[in-house]
Parts: C-alpha cells; sequence; structure tokens
C-alpha cells in the first residue's frame, strides 16, 4: 500500500531521479515532471497527495505553477528553493504553498516535511458537534469548508481549514507562535514566523469582514494569535 | 529725447559710427525739404504767406513722420526762419513788420515742434512695441529649445548655443556652477569672452549684474535665491524685464537638466544594482543545484533506516556530506557578502526581544553546539531592540558556531545579553585559545582564517559579514581577548523607541 501519491516538479533531472529514488524507497508512488506547464497538466489529469515543487524553473516558474495550481486544488504543496530570504519564503507561501524547504536539503528533514504535510488534523473543531458557525455576519460551514461574508464566498484550503479549527477550539485564548506552527505543521516546526504572517493574512482575507482591520483573528504583540469570538 | 521706457542696457556704441552717418543724412534730407519748399515757392509758384506756411507745416510734419525729433524741431527752426525772411514782409530781412506776422510765426513754430514731437513719440513707441515683440518670441523660442534640450551634450552648452542663436547675438558665455563649466556660444566668440571667464564665477556668486567696458553684460543666475551660474552676452539689446525673463529662463533649463541628469543616474545605480543581484541569485542556484543532489543522496544513505551502511561506508559517505555542506555555506556567504557589501541590501527591521532573538539563534546553532556546555546570561526587563531579527539571528549563530569551533569540547560557551546607556550589548564567550592583539585587529576582515582554525571547516567569512549586518544597523561588534584566556564578541543592538521604530 503506497504511503501517498507525489508530484515531484524540478528542471534539474539528477535531483529528480535522487527524489525519486528516495521517495520510492520509503513507499511513496513517484511520478516527475520538468516544467510547471507538464506539472499543471499532471495534476489535472491525475490525482496527487502532494506537490513537490521547485520555486526556479524556465517558463512558467515555481510560483504561477503554485498559484495555478491553487486556484482550482486543495493538494499539498511544498516548494524547493536555494533562496534561503524571508521575502522568498512569503512569496511561495502567499501563492499558496503549504510549505517550504530550502535546498539544499537534508533527506530525513524533506521526508519529516512530506509526512507533516500528508497529515491532516482532524476535520473538525474539538466541539464535534458544531457543522455550521454564524460570527457577526460570517457564515462558516465546516464540513464543506466554506465561508461566506457578506455574500461573498471562498473556500479554506486544507491548512487554512486546520489554523481555522485550531483557533475556534481555544477562543479568546493568546495562541504562541510556537504552539500554533507545533500544532498545525507538525513537531519540527517552530521558528516559522513568516508561515503564520501568511496564512494568518490569508484567513483574514477570507474571513474578515475587513482584513486590515481583523475583528475576529487578533494579534497579541510579540506573544501570538488571539481568537475573538464575541459572546 | 528717446522714450524714458528704453532700456539701460541699449548700449549707443552698438554700430556707433554708421548711426552717426545716418543721423547726418537724416538733416541733410530733411534740411533740402525745407530749401526745396523754400525754393518752389519763392521763385516758381508764387501763392500768398499764409498758403506756403501751410506747406512748411506739411513738411515738417513729413519729417517728423519719415524721421525722428532731432531733424524736425532742427527744420522746424530752419522753415521759421525762411518763412520771416522770404515771405514775411519786409521780405529779405529778419525783421517783420506786422504784429499780426509775429503771432503766425509763432503760432507756426509752435506747431511743427508739437507735431514733429507727438510723431516722433508715436514711432518710437512703435519701435518699442515691435522690440518687446520681437524678445518676446525670442524667448519663446528659447523656451521651447531648452525644453528640448537632450543629453547627448551638457545641458549648459546647448542652452549657451540656443541663446546666441534664438537672440542673434555674436557672443555669450554661460557659467553652470553645478558642473562649474563655462560655454561659449555664438557665430563670433569675441576674444573678451576669453578675459570675462573668471568674472562669471565672481558674478555667480555675488548675485549682481556687472557692465564691462568692452560692452559685455555679465548676469547671476539665481533659482530661489541659490546661485546656480550666469551668463555674459556681449553688446546686448535687452529690456531689463526680457533679460530677467531669460535669466529665469536659463536658471529653470540648468535646473531641470540637473534634476534630469539625477534621475537618470539613480536609474543607473538601481538598474546595475538589479542585475548584480539576479547575478548573486543565478550563481547561487547554479551552484547550489548540483550541491542539492549530492546533499540529497548522502544525507539519505546516513539516515536511511532499512538499509544502514556499515561504519567503514558511513564514514566516507559523511565526508561527502560534510563537503557539501560545507561547499554550499561558502556559496551561501559569498553571495551573501556581495550583496551586503554592495551597500544596498534592506534591513527588514522589526521591534524583538533580545532574548528570543538569542534563542532562536541558538536553534539555529543547535546541530553544531551538541553535547556542549551553553550557559545563557540574559539580564532582567531588557528593553526591546529594533533590528532585522533575521540577520541578528544569523550574526549570532556565527558566532556561536565560532565559539563552539575554536573551543575545545568540554569547555563551557556563555551566551549573554545586557543594556548599555544607549544599546543593548550582546556577547558571546568561549574559553578557546584566545586570539593575539594582532589577530584581533585582523579578524573582521574577509577571508580571514584564525592561525589556531586553519585545520577547521569555515570560509572565513563570517566575521566580515556579521560586521557589516550590524554597521548596517548604526552598530558596532568588536572583540576581547588574550591569548590562553578565551575570547569574548561583543556587539550593540538599537534600541527600539516607545512607539515601536527606532
Amino acid at each position: 500500500m503506497s504511503a501517498g501519491r507525489i508530484l515531484v516538479v524540478d528542471d534539474d533531472p539528477q535531483i529528480r531521479r535522487a527524489m525519486r529514488a528516495t521517495l520510492t524507497a520509503r513507499g511513496y508512488q513517484v511520478s516527475d515532471t520538468r516544467t510547471g506547464e507538464e506539472a499543471l497538466d499532471k495534476v489535472r489529469s491525475e490525482t496527487y497527495d502532494l506537490v513537490l515543487l521547485d520555486m526556479n524553473m524556465p517558463g512558467v516558474g515555481g510560483i504561477e505553477t503554485c498559484r495555478l495550481i491553487r486556484s482550482s486544488s486543495d493538494i499539498a504543496i511544498i516548494m524547493l528553493t536555494v533562496n534561503n530570504t524571508d521575502k522568498a519564503k512569503v512569496e511561495a507561501l502567499d501563492a499558496g504553498a503549504d510549505d517550504y524547504v530550502t535546498k539544499p536539503y537534508s533527506t530525513p528533514e524533506l521526508l519529516a516535511r512530506i509526512r507533516a504535510n500528508l497529515r491532516r488534523l482532524p476535520q473538525a473543531p474539538d466541539d464535534a458537534g458544531l457543522r455550521q458557525l454564524t460570527l457577526q455576519g460570517v457564515e462558516l460551514d465546516l464540513p464543506s469548508r466554506h465561508v461566506n461574508v457578506r455574500g461573498r464566498t471562498s473556500r479554506l484550503t486544507a491548512r487554512e481549514f486546520d489554523l481555522l479549527s485550531y483557533f475556534l477550539a481555544r477562543p479568546n485564548r493568546t495562541i504562541a507562535h510556537r504552539e500554533l506552527l507545533q500544532a498545525i505543521w507538525g513537531p519540527d516546526y517552530g521558528d516559522e514566523l513568516e508561515y503564520l504572517r501568511v496564512f494568518v493574512n490569508r484567513l483574514r482575507k477570507k474571513i474578515e469582514p475587513d482584513p486590515s482591520k481583523p475583528r475576529f483573528l487578533v494579534t497579541d504583540a510579540a506573544a501570538g494569535y488571539r481568537f475573538h469570538f464575541p459572546h | 529725447m528717446i522714450a524714458s521706457k528704453e532700456s539701460k542696457f541699449h548700449y549707443i556704441f552698438e554700430g556707433y559710427p554708421r548711426k552717426a552717418g545716418r543721423l547726418a543724412l537724416r538733416f541733410v534730407l530733411a534740411l533740402s525739404l525745407v530749401a526745396a519748399i523754400t525754393f518752389v515757392f519763392f521763385r516758381l509758384i508764387h501763392v500768398n504767406a499764409t498758403t506756403v506756411g501751410f506747406f512748411y507745416l506739411v513738411g515738417i510734419l513729413v519729417i517728423a513722420t519719415v524721421g525722428g525729433f532731432p531733424e524736425a524741431s532742427v527744420s522746424s527752426v530752419v522753415a521759421m526762419l525762411c518763412f520771416n525772411f522770404f515771405f514775411l514782409p519786409p521780405l529779405g530781412t529778419f525783421t517783420i513788420a506786422d504784429p499780426q506776422n509775429w503771432v503766425a510765426l509763432f503760432a507756426f513754430l509752435a506747431t511743427a515742434l508739437t507735431a514733429s514731437q507727438l510723431s516722433a513719440r508715436l514711432k518710437s513707441q512703435t519701435k518699442d512695441a515691435l522690440d518687446r515683440q520681437r524678445e518676446m518670441e525670442r524667448l519663446y523660442a528659447l523656451s521651447r529649445a531648452i525644453l528640448l534640450t537632450d543629453n547627448t551634450q551638457p545641458a549648459a552648452k546647448q542652452i549657451a548655443h540656443q541663446i546666441a542663436r534664438a537672440f542673434e547675438y555674436a557672443s555669450i558665455a554661460l557659467y553652470d556652477r553645478h558642473t562649474s563649466e563655462v560655454y561659449v556660444a555664438g557665430p563670433a566668440a569675441l576674444p573678451e569672452m576669453d578675459a570675462v571667464r573668471p568674472k562669471l564665477t565672481e558674478v555667480a556668486i555675488q548675485s549682481r549684474v556687472l557692465r564691462e567696458s568692452e560692452g559685455i553684460l555679465i548676469a547671476p543666475i539665481r533659482l530661489g535665491g541659490e546661485p546656480i551660474g550666469s551668463l555674459a552676452i556681449g553688446h546686448p539689446s535687452l529690456s531689463d524685464a526680457a533679460l530677467h525673463s531669460l535669466l529665469s529662463l536659463v536658471a529653470v533649463g540648468l535646473e531641470k537638466a540637473r534634476a534630469q541628469e539625477e534621475v537618470n543616474r539613480a536609474q543607473v545605480a538601481r538598474e546595475s544594482e538589479e542585475l548584480k543581484s539576479t547575478l548573486l541569485d543565478a550563481i547561487a542556484h547554479e551552484f547550489k543545484t548540483p550541491l542539492t543532489s549530492v546533499k540529497a543522496v548522502t544525507t539519505d544513505l546516513l539516515s536511511n533506516p532499512d538499509e544502514p551502511l556499515s561504519p567503514q561506508q558511513r564514514g566516507l559517505v559523511a565526508i561527502a556530506d560534510e563537503g557539501a555542506d560545507r561547499l554550499a555555506r561558502l556559496v551561501t556567504e559569498a553571495v551573501q557578502l556581495a550583496r551586503i557589501e554592495g551597500g544596498k541590501f534592506q534591513l527588514n527591521r522589526g521591534v524583538h526581544f533580545p532574548s528570543s532573538l538569542l534563542s532562536a539563534a541558538l536553534r539555529q546553532a543547535k546541530s553544531l553546539t551538541d553535547g556542549r556546555d551553553i550557559q545563557l546570561q540574559v539580564a532582567d526587563d531588557l528593553p526591546l531592540v529594533f533590528v532585522d531579527a533575521g540577520l541578528v539571528g544569523m550574526v549570532i549563530a556565527h558566532l556561536i558556531d565560532n565559539a563552539a569551533k575554536y573551543s575545545t569540547p568540554g569547555s563551557p560557551i556563555l551566551i549573554g545579553a545586557g543594556v548599555s546607556e544607549s544599546s543593548v550589548i550582546v556577547h558571546v564567550t568561549d574559553q578557546g585559545p584566545g586570539i593575539t592583539a594582532d589577530e584581533q585587529s585582523r579578524i573582521f576582515g574577509k577571508f580571514y582564517r584564525g592561525t589556531q582554525g586553519q585545520h577547521l571547516k569555515g570560509t572565513g567569512m563570517g566575521l566580515a559579514i556579521a560586521r557589516e549586518i550590524i554597521r548596517a544597523h548604526g552598530e558596532d561588534i568588536w572583540v576581547r581577548s588574550s591569548p590562553g584566556k578565551g575570547s569574548e564578541f561583543c556587539f550593540s543592538l538599537p534600541i527600539a523607541s516607545e512607539d515601536g521604530a527606532e
């Protein structure tokens, strides 16, 4: 039984070979392509659980490919790049990636990230009876992950949903960055503050009536984030 | 008297001999007309004295209209004398018998003088109006030309050329204070222009108009009270107003060129910065791509629990793995240093707790400090600092890394933070072999490796990068050490102000 289907997208043949060998040995089903265009075709025609996407590719490029995949799919995306700056990380996450790994990566680290991204938190908050939630003009349909704010409907990605569920289960409590990162991304995380920044902003865009003045998802100075749940 | 509005800059020596000759000719012609009227009515046609008087008047009016006031007034007096001598009884004398004729004679003289003056004034006003119109046209032509200056030649040179062309000056000189250059233009660049060169600077700074005896006018060019140059014109015939407009136009033209030049320079700098950045990214990518596959394979072999390597294989693969790590770090640091050295890296500053910067750096350096005795000493209630957390974290991690590398495995590493008057001081102390005074002055230089550390992994760039990063924050990094007693590296960080910024 396969541990998961992974699509590797990288223009360097050696990296594709190395990844294929490593991942196949760990029980994953691997298929690979060398361009963003081919990746888009494959994602449309076949089913994958996760995409390992190189950021720096000729043609469409990794960021644009990520955006295009994300526009039609909730599949987990991990971006890989040699660029280790916050700017590049934020760019990747903003484009819809779930995670980010710097090249050259170490194989155990990559495997841990893949496992973390294939693992999903329970699909509903701890308060299991809750299916539909309405807060001050914001309607959340938990099973379908749809959000409706003033007639504008959007769908949360799996990761956004996990984050929101975690907040909803702990209303009106400041949750530290580290706790959020380890709960949502996994035990190997903790310092990736830019992940939180990007994902909280994405959530705000979807659930806040005015994302620039958040009413629900508030920042608590240097400590963390808090979900303000009106009584 | 020529109309008082006429310019002070109207130089009489402009073609002086030619003008005097023309005036003499005009007098001759005027007096000839008076003589002709006298001759015709004295010898050829005999009419009464009143009729002759009217003809004299008409003649004077013609002279005043065609010529100017001087010849008209002289002609009036001559005509009056002729009228008296030839036509008023007793004829052939300047005496007048009938007192009524005295009245007629003075009426004649007054009419002649008034008419000639009116006519002359009208003429001079017309000429003035035409001159003003011409000046306006020239200023307009010049303003257009100044707008169209390009960057093929210095703007001041083009403007000088355009002034000479628009105003048809034989020679002008323009001094641009910004470049300290003098540009001489005009079809006949007069030798005097070379002589005024030193005076151009003086006029520009003193901001007063200077008139040279050779007929050269030197005027300062100012913009918003700021002297930006001066203009020398040979034999100008400009009204004050036109001169001021001309100077303002030149000021605007020079300023526009200077602003454009600044924009261009900034653009070039930005483009070369972008090019450099792109190039550095490309280099990093090209080096790291093959390293990625090497690293993927070595780490896989070393970590795969299903197919463990024999101790000997493990040792060999570990060598390749460490080599790849070292090469990757070398590329990263070389690119980082190149980027930082360009002086244009942007600090992504924020307000941070010094203690969280330290603990984040400790986690980053975790693999290098495994099994080491790390002692953290952070003072209570340290103020927040306003720094780029990523870059400062890199500096701390590098210092911890160095401390671990250059000291014996059993010795402790002390990491601390305290506060001085205006900054937070972070220090990393080891009990390694120490650094000699001579070496202390060199360790922050590029590619410098301590004499003790020749066998150690490293690029020799870390401290150079650390210094660039700390200096970019406006702070400093230093070392206190003596051989055999370990080393203490310290650097300062700016304290965040109350409102959350520096």
